[in-house]
């Protein structure tokens, strides 16, 4: 008797959890309603008024629904956009202004993004250190995400990618994260190149390292780094290695990690490789997963190896919510890219990539995307689902204003998943496009700290050290009022803040006036145009006050001018402004107004001037959902 | 070797033809269970019956004095030191019938993966097939030519492995097949099965030249070349699938032989 009632129990409970189960997604208060809203980074404005003909659904989107441009945000940099268009609130409210901000005591840069906190407590046996408490990674943006403040209102929303979004923020919703998300190293993105080139003499390139290898008998063993061991008192370097061996004669060679083998062709591109980096061998391990491009066999070998993924399926660090959602992603879609900006532009700016291997990389991870893009859209049920796009940036940055056939592919491919999302979308839900930014030419280099030395603003220890040494290798604080580092950026050296800071705070607004004024008269020595747009100033331009890690002053470039790769990194090069010869030839660090961003929609836009601020309350609006504190936009609608 | 080889091969073909019209783990029951049943006989006939049940009275006696005088250490202890001993003699009388059982199960189990432990190839999924040489290969020598069966893409050239003295080609199933590798080394004729697409079947592992590698290898016949040592195609492992739960053939064939021995040790008369 008491065998049947248990029984009978279990199936009435079993049937209690499946019918709840069933109808959980009905009992949201997002019944009936849905809005998918894709996030195109960098869709420019005047490059899709230019080629409406070639992108059909993007051309019906606006012709049936709407086209704006979209306002950005000071400055107009991805991760400082899309925390706007995350939290509702301007740059003074989510305190991210840069990719990279400054530690205001030493002034040396750092990721704006996210911080590492080590263990408290650690137990050392021999050469290992066990953690008795959790570290943790956590974000630095302020405010709370749309999507959390949907989820408080049970209302569902999947999150792809969304930038600056690392970790994942903690709430009910799926969610993987994007720009931001570090390789399994813990850098923002580290290749290895490896060569037995003689005549290659680098032993530094952008975002990478270049590793020269042996070759013994048609073998090289290539030492392929993974993350440091925070278990050994050392922090050693974990490795694994890569065995390519070379045929005699043909360009083709064999890859062998783990005793498991690959053939690629020259020019060929591997298939992700699964690594295990040990951390206490046989017991924990850290797993990633890279690809490898096989750019030459002979006469020398040179092998690019791109960062080390976190792998989706065991993820190391915190990339999705829930800590399963990029485990099922993976177990439907394969493995996929995890780092935050996966385009190769790094070995294309070195010069160790081609235009043509730099895109036959770029559209690998285009692809991946659609894959995993068209998996989330047959899966969209209810409530919300945004999915993020890195490739028309990316593209842009490197094609822009000179190999527009090729961006327009991009563009193209982009377009095509439009369409897709239009026919899911219907008449009964609501589809919003949106860019960041949009894109100008970047034609001259602007060294700003070596602006600010010339004006009398920043001295160094010895006037003839001059160059592209990085972290103000000689700059003497003693005697400088004024340095820029970042993009956009300019800093008071200010007493009490900047460690042997030299301005009072009394004299720090007559200090930012004045250099203001100077980069309004800046021109540019080899034509005469004006440098500088537009100057602001954080109090006066933000709403928002939380200011810890703001610049004192903002500089809005011209079209065509854009802050130095050696100014991000507080280098002091010689001349004031000079060609940009680099690869990277599109940008958008420059005043916010001549960069717009797009936003289109299969419903009309009310808003006259839609701002990326107004996309989360247009948002939480649709499903009826108020603004939180902090968020100061309108619905576009 | 290879006669007794391709014998075995055909009783389990014939095997798992008969269940082919069912899914992989019922022949894998049913081969289990007459494997766990086979064992139990082999156990009975050859262990020393009368001292293993004296032996596992030992064991029991040893146990309930733990349990009933649990709060007295120096019976506890000694009767730790009694199961201990008794275990020891347990496992030196269970020795032999292992010793026994050690060559027909090996032999079972190694002929039996063909059938359980590799997948056919994954048409679409690129596959490596390696060619090991024999000492003296000249690795800047022209190498050997593959002639795959159609619905086998060979793709690009191969590569010639001076270090391991080994050759590699990469391969692209397109459809679902059954066939042969044919490679030309000096003027002979080498032939390689090979199995893809989805449905599971007997898919044979590497093919080898030494009568000792294939007492491991026993799915084809020796390679009949002097040049060659082994060839090997990279097959995904296959696991078997019930109710939703995928393991490893191997456990299922334990866990039911096992199951199998321990529901009719009684009925055989059998002290395990």
């Amino acid at each position: 008797m008491s065998v049947s009632l248990s029984r009978r129990s279990l199936t009435v409970a079993a049937l209690i959890v499946l019918i709840g189960a069933g109808c959980s997604r009905q009992t949201t208060r997002a019944a009936g309603k849905k809005m998918i809203v894709l996030g195109i980074d960098g869709m420019d404005p005047q490059f899709l008024e230019a080629h409406w003909s070639s992108l059909p659904n993007l051309n019906r989107l606006r012709t049936e629904g709407d086209f704006k441009r979209l306002g950005t945000t000071i400055p107009p940099q991805s991760p400082v956009a899309w925390a706007t268009v995350t939290t509702g609130m301007d740059p003074g409210g989510h305190g991210l202004f840069d990719f990279v901000h400054r530690n205001p005591t030493t002034r040396m840069p750092m990721t704006s993004m996210s911080e590492v906190t080590e263990p408290a407590r650690t137990l050392t046996i021999g050469p290992y250190v066990l953690p008795l408490s959790s570290g943790t990674v956590k974000q630095t943006r302020a405010g709370r995400a749309f999507w959390q403040i949907l989820g408080d209102h049970h209302i569902p929303a999947t999150m792809i990618r969304m930038p600056a979004n690392f970790p994942a923020v903690e709430c009910e919703q799926q969610s993987l994260s994007g720009m931001g998300t570090p390789d399994l190293r813990g850098t923002s993105r580290t290749y290895m190149y490896f060569t037995h080139d003689p005549e290659e003499k680098r032993t530094t390139i952008s975002a990478g390292e270049m590793v020269k290898v042996d070759v013994q008998r048609g073998r090289a063993i290539l030492k392929i780094l993974g993350p440091p061991n925070t278990l050994r008192k050392d922090r050693a370097t974990t490795s694994i290695d890569l065995t390519v061996d070379m045929d005699p004669t043909e360009n083709v060679a064999r890859l062998t990690l783990d005793g498991a083998h690959t053939v690629l062709r020259q020019g060929e591109w591997s298939d992700w490789f699964h690594a295990s980096f040990p951390l206490i061998k046989g017991l924990k391990s850290a797993a990633g997963i890279f690809r490898v491009y096989l750019q030459q066999v002979h006469p020398y070998l040179r092998v690019y190896v791109s960062p080390i993924n976190i792998d989706p399926a065991e993820p190391a660090l915190p990339i999705s919510t829930p800590s399963t959602f990029s485990r099922a992603l993976a177990d439907s879609v394969g493995p996929f890219y995890t780092e935050g900006i996966a385009e190769e532009t790094g070995a294309y700016r070195a010069g160790l990539f081609s235009k043509d291997e730099f895109l036959s990389q770029s559209k690998k991870i285009l692809s991946d995307s659609l894959r995993m893009f068209r998996h989330e859209l047959a899966e969209f049920q209810d409530g919300l689902l945004f999915y993020y796009f890195s490739s028309v940036d990316q593209n842009a940055h490197m094609l822009w204003g000179k190999y527009d056939d090729d961006l327009l592919e991009i563009y193209k491919a982009v377009d095509a998943a439009i369409g897709e999302a239009m026919q899911k979308a219907g008449n009964d839900t609501k589809l919003v496009v949106l860019s960041d930014h949009g894109f100008a030419r970047f034609d001259r280099a602007v060294h700003l700290n070596t602006f600010l030395m010339k004006q009398g603003f920043l001295a160094l220890d010895d006037p003839t050290k001059v160059g592209d040494d990085e972290l103000f290798a000689h700059v003497d604080w003693g005697r400088t009022v004024a340095y820029a580092v970042g993009l956009n950026a300019i800093y008071i050296n200010q007493e009490g803040r900047e460690d042997g800071g030299i301005v009072p705070a009394v004299d720090k607004q007559a200090i930012l006036e004045k250099i203001a004024a100077r980069l309004k008269e800046f021109k540019d020595p080899a034509n005469g145009a004006n440098v500088v747009d537009t100057v602001y100033f954080p109090e006066t331009s933000f709403r928002g006050r939380n200011l810890k890690y703001s610049p004192d002053l903002f500089v809005g470039f011209s079209r065509g001018y854009r802050a130095s790769w050696q100014t991000a990194l507080g280098a002091v090069p010689r001349d004031t402004v000079e060609d940009n010869t680099q690869a990277w030839r599109g940008d958008h660090c420059m005043a916010s107004h001549l960069v717009p961003g797009v936003l289109l929609s299969n419903r009309k836009i009310a808003a006259g001037e839609p701002q990326l601020y107004d996309i989360p309350t247009t948002i939480l609006n649709e499903f009826g959902v108020q603004n939180a504190s902090g968020m100061i936009g309108k619905s576009v609608f | 070797m290879d006669l007794f080889n391709s014998a075995i091969d055909g009783l389990l073909k014939l095997f798992f033809g008969a269940f082919s019209w069912a899914p992989p783990l019922l022949g894998l029951a049913v081969l289990s269970a007459l494997a766990g049943v086979a064992m139990l006989w082999v156990f009975g006939k050859t262990s020393n019956q009368a001292r293993m049940k004296q032996v596992k009275k030992k064991v029991y006696a040893s146990l309930l004095e733990l349990r009933v005088f649990a709060d007295e250490p120096a019976v506890t202890w000694r009767a730790q030191k009694s199961l201990f001993a008794a275990n020891l003699r347990y496992m030196g009388l269970a020795l032999k019938p292992a010793l026994w059982m050690i060559v027909p199960m090996g032999v079972l189990i190694l002929h039996m993966e063909s059938f359980y432990a590799r997948a056919p190839l994954a048409v679409g999924r690129e596959a490596i097939v390696t060619m090991s040489m024999a000492p003296g290969w000249d690795a800047r020598a022209a190498a050997p030519s593959l002639t795959a069966p159609g619905g086998i893409e060979v793709a690009g050239p191969p590569v010639r492995v001076e270090a391991e003295r080994e050759i590699s080609w990469r391969i692209v199933p397109r459809a679902d097949i059954s066939g042969q590798l044919v490679f030309r080394v000096g003027g002979q004729e080498i032939a390689k099965r090979i199995e893809a697409g989805s449905r599971q079947r007997f898919v044979p592992g590497k093919s080898v030249r030494s009568m000792l590698a294939a007492l491991w290898d026993p799915s084809e016949p020796r390679i009949a070349s002097d040049a060659v040592e082994w060839i090997d195609i990279t097959c995904p492992e296959a696991s078997v699938d019930a109710l939703g739960v995928r393991l490893n053939w191997l456990v299922w064939f334990f866990g039911i032989s096992v199951i199998a021995a321990l529901l009719l040790k009684k009925r055989m008369g059998v002290v395990i």
